[in-house]
């Protein structure tokens, strides 16, 4: 049996095929597209194509839709960001027992228990500062690309102390703090550190402990967990702080969640597959 | 002949008025401030000059051949000084598509740039050719960056060389291209633009007296957000917030209050009868309620800052906002065109959030009693204005409101007459 997970962010759209043989369900592919300026709908089936053909499936028996991806046409059905991303999660990581979602725009924190049932959760304020897209803006206006951005941070031996900063107007803070001559490594665990001290605060006021999983695309910037383990193990006895944990997957949790609740729903309800060759010759 | 000159370095542009000896205004220019604060001075100054030295010839050329003559040969200019831009870009670009792209990719991303350059000046060339009026931003980067990301999305290949690719090398390039004195001067390009223009009798001529006449500069003051930073004496700094008193009272001596919406700071001043602040109140640094916020929804929306008022002015039906921050404001924008709500309808309430954000600033300061001046980038833009009109009236009955197109040279100016008291 094979689904398709679609999670559309507001930055990028993730797609994902899973096939369940027995019990176990594993990744055919994933693809990852940028959504940039461009059409959402039509960068959702670039990508949904792309992981199609990556996977060599033709034939789906469900194609599930999660985050902003409730208007797509040809989709089976649609579930909610919460519920995939915990179900992604303990899928990629058995052992988590929170969740924190970095997004684009708001980083969300859930209590789930080993079922993947969401206990608990918080999400960020009305104001885009420490969000995904910040650090984003951060790094256009360093001329850094994402993908160098952790390991720029990592090789700072101080962080250069930011207050709280819009994310829009974090252009002229960064370009004073460039023009007083301050590396840019160290500009970026500075803003790291005051993205991870946001999360952190985040997670205790769910009281989280153990393994946090983190899921999103930020889950990727080694700089950025460095300091998040850091803010949630400053304060914490020995032991007691909860630990971030990720996974090469980790931008997909939201998409491999919706795949295997599609799964779930097509075995319960049996709803009508969906044939990929015969949409793209339609 | 003597001229005082007044650089207002603000947060997000740098603009530069040149006085003359009489006080009268000869020449402005404005640029992207960007990350180096002296050169954004120094271009503002360049620009500043060019326009003043398109003010000594503008007589001798509209005597010798017409005002039309005048407006292609300033066209030929600005489009002389864009192609110097575009070089120097594409120039950064290839110095650094070795280390964007892998060695397989090299050759197709080579040809890729060559074609995405060629159409991009040829557009260019066609602009000018098709007499077409300068409707666009006054900054290489915005009109390049539109620009650009339209023909990189028409011939990107999502197989090789893919319009991410070409996003990144630009992003990349274009703060290198900002960053470094290009050469953009009225004596560098007066000769090409001049060959450009089928010359009538007379015109080079008087391009000729305009470019050798001597202007020196007796005197600066610089004021604005960077100030700290400019190359200046002590002494030759004033504060911004009186720089825009002295401003709006040189342009409107019967003004009390004056409202300031810049790139990233909003001020709200009252002043007295000779233009000296009795009292003022600024934002925090939030980019809701100063022009940042509609940089940021242009930017969304793939428009020029410029286009924006224009279209929100279209609207029937305001819709209300409901984000604050401007990040979300973004994002609820992006909802609501996706739910089909109209593009001028979304655009007449972002203006509309974004001078609320200011009034408030005003109310606190000290209200409007009397004559009031908008000032600022944001004046520039008629949905603003509408914005500030229906609030003002909402809040405070009939009041006259000054609104001057060059209002964004507000602070630049009254550095400027600073610097001629000075002298």
């Amino acid at each position: 049996m094979t689904t398709a997970g679609i999670d559309v962010g507001s930055s990028a759209v993730k797609a994902v095929v899973l096939e369940k043989s027995g019990e176990a369900f594993s990744v055919l592919s994933h693809v990852e597209a940028r959504i940039r300026k461009r059409e959402v709908g039509r960068v959702v089936r670039e990508t949904f194509d792309a992981a199609c053909e990556a996977a060599g499936i033709r034939d789906l028996h469900y194609v599930a839709t999660t985050g902003e991806g409730e208007e797509t046409p040809f989709a089976t059905g649609h579930f909610f960001g919460m519920t995939t991303h915990a179900r992604g999660a303990l899928f990629l990581e058995p052992r988590a027992r929170a969740v924190l979602d970095l997004g684009a725009l708001h980083a969300r924190a859930m209590a789930v228990d080993p079922s993947g049932r969401v206990l608990a959760s918080k999400m960020t304020s009305q104001c885009a500062s420490g969000s995904g897209q910040f650090l984003e803006n951060i790094a256009r206006y360093l001329g850094v690309s994402l993908t160098e951005v952790g390991a720029l941070s990592l090789s700072a031996g101080r962080g250069e102390t930011v207050s709280s900063i819009c994310a829009v107007l974090a252009e002229t803070d960064v370009i004073n703090m460039v023009s007083r001559g301050i590396p840019t490594a160290e500009i970026l665990r500075g803003i790291h550190e005051s993205m991870a001290g946001r999360l952190a605060r985040l997670l205790q006021t769910l009281a989280v402990s153990g393994v946090v999983f983190v899921t999103g695309g930020l889950a990727a910037d080694d700089g950025l967990v460095g300091a998040l383990a850091r803010a949630l193990a400053s304060g914490a006895a020995d032991g007691a702080a909860p630990v971030p944990v990720r996974h090469a997957l980790s931008a997909f949790a939201g998409a491999i969640g919706a795949a295997i609740w599609g799964e779930y729903r097509y075995r319960k309800i049996g709803q009508e597959g969906y044939s990929w060759t015969a949409a793209a010759t339609a | 002949m003597k001229t005082f000159v007044g650089i207002d370095l603000g947060s997000t542009t740098t603009k530069a008025v040149v006085l003359d000896e009489e006080g009268a205004v000869l020449g402005r220019g404005i640029t992207n401030s960007r990350s180096n604060y002296d050169l954004a001075a120094e271009v503002a100054r360049t620009e500043a000059f060019v326009s003043a030295r398109f003010s000594l010839l503008r007589a001798g050329v509209e005597r010798a051949a017409g005002p039309a003559a005048l407006d292609r040969l300033l066209r030929a200019f600005r489009l002389e000084q864009r192609l110097v831009q575009w070089a120097r870009l594409r120039q950064w670009i290839e110095a650094s598509a070795p280390r964007a792209a892998p060695a397989s990719l090299q050759s197709a991303l080579a040809a890729t740039l060559e074609e995405l350059f060629a159409r991009l000046v040829a557009e260019e060339e066609e602009r000018f050719r098709g007499d077409e009026a300068a409707d666009r931003s006054d900054f290489f980067r915005d009109a390049a960056g539109s620009a650009y990301a339209r023909v990189a999305q028409e011939i990107a290949d999502p197989r090789g060389v893919t319009c991410d690719l070409l996003i990144g090398l630009y992003d990349h390039s274009i703060i290198a291209v900002e960053n470094e004195p290009l050469d953009l001067g009225f004596p560098n390009h007066i000769r090409a633009a001049l060959a450009r223009c089928e010359g009538a009798p007379g015109v080079a001529e008087a391009a000729q007296a305009a470019a050798s006449a001597d202007l020196e500069i007796a005197a600066s003051v610089g004021t604005g957000y960077g100030r700290a930073r400019l190359p200046f004496p002590k002494e030759q700094i004033r504060s911004e917030i009186l720089c825009h008193g002295l401003g709006a009272h040189a342009m409107f001596p019967a003004t009390r209050t004056v409202l300031d919406i810049g790139g990233q700071d909003t001020k709200a001043i009252q002043v007295d009868g000779d233009g000296l602040v009795t009292s003022f109140q600024m934002n925090d640094r939030c980019a809701a309620g100063c022009g940042r916020y509609l940089g940021y929804i242009a930017d969304e929306m793939n428009m020029g800052l410029h286009e924006l008022g224009p279209l929100a002015l279209e609207s029937r039906a305001p819709v209300r906002i409901n984000s604050t921050c401007t990040v979300f404001a973004g994002a609820e924008l992006r909802e609501r065109l996706s739910l089909g709500e109209r593009r001028e309808d979304i655009l007449a309430g972002l203006h509309r959030a974004v001078i609320l954000r200011a009034m408030s600033l005003v109310a606190r300061s000290g209200g409007i009693a009397d004559e009031f001046t908008f000032t600022g980038g944001v004046a520039k833009n008629p949905a603003a204005v509408l914005a500030l009109r229906n609030l003002v009236a909402e809040n405070y009955g009939e009041r006259r409101i000054n609104i001057s197109a060059d209002s964004i040279y507000t602070g630049a100016l009254g550095a400027a007459l600073f610097a001629r008291r000075a002298a």
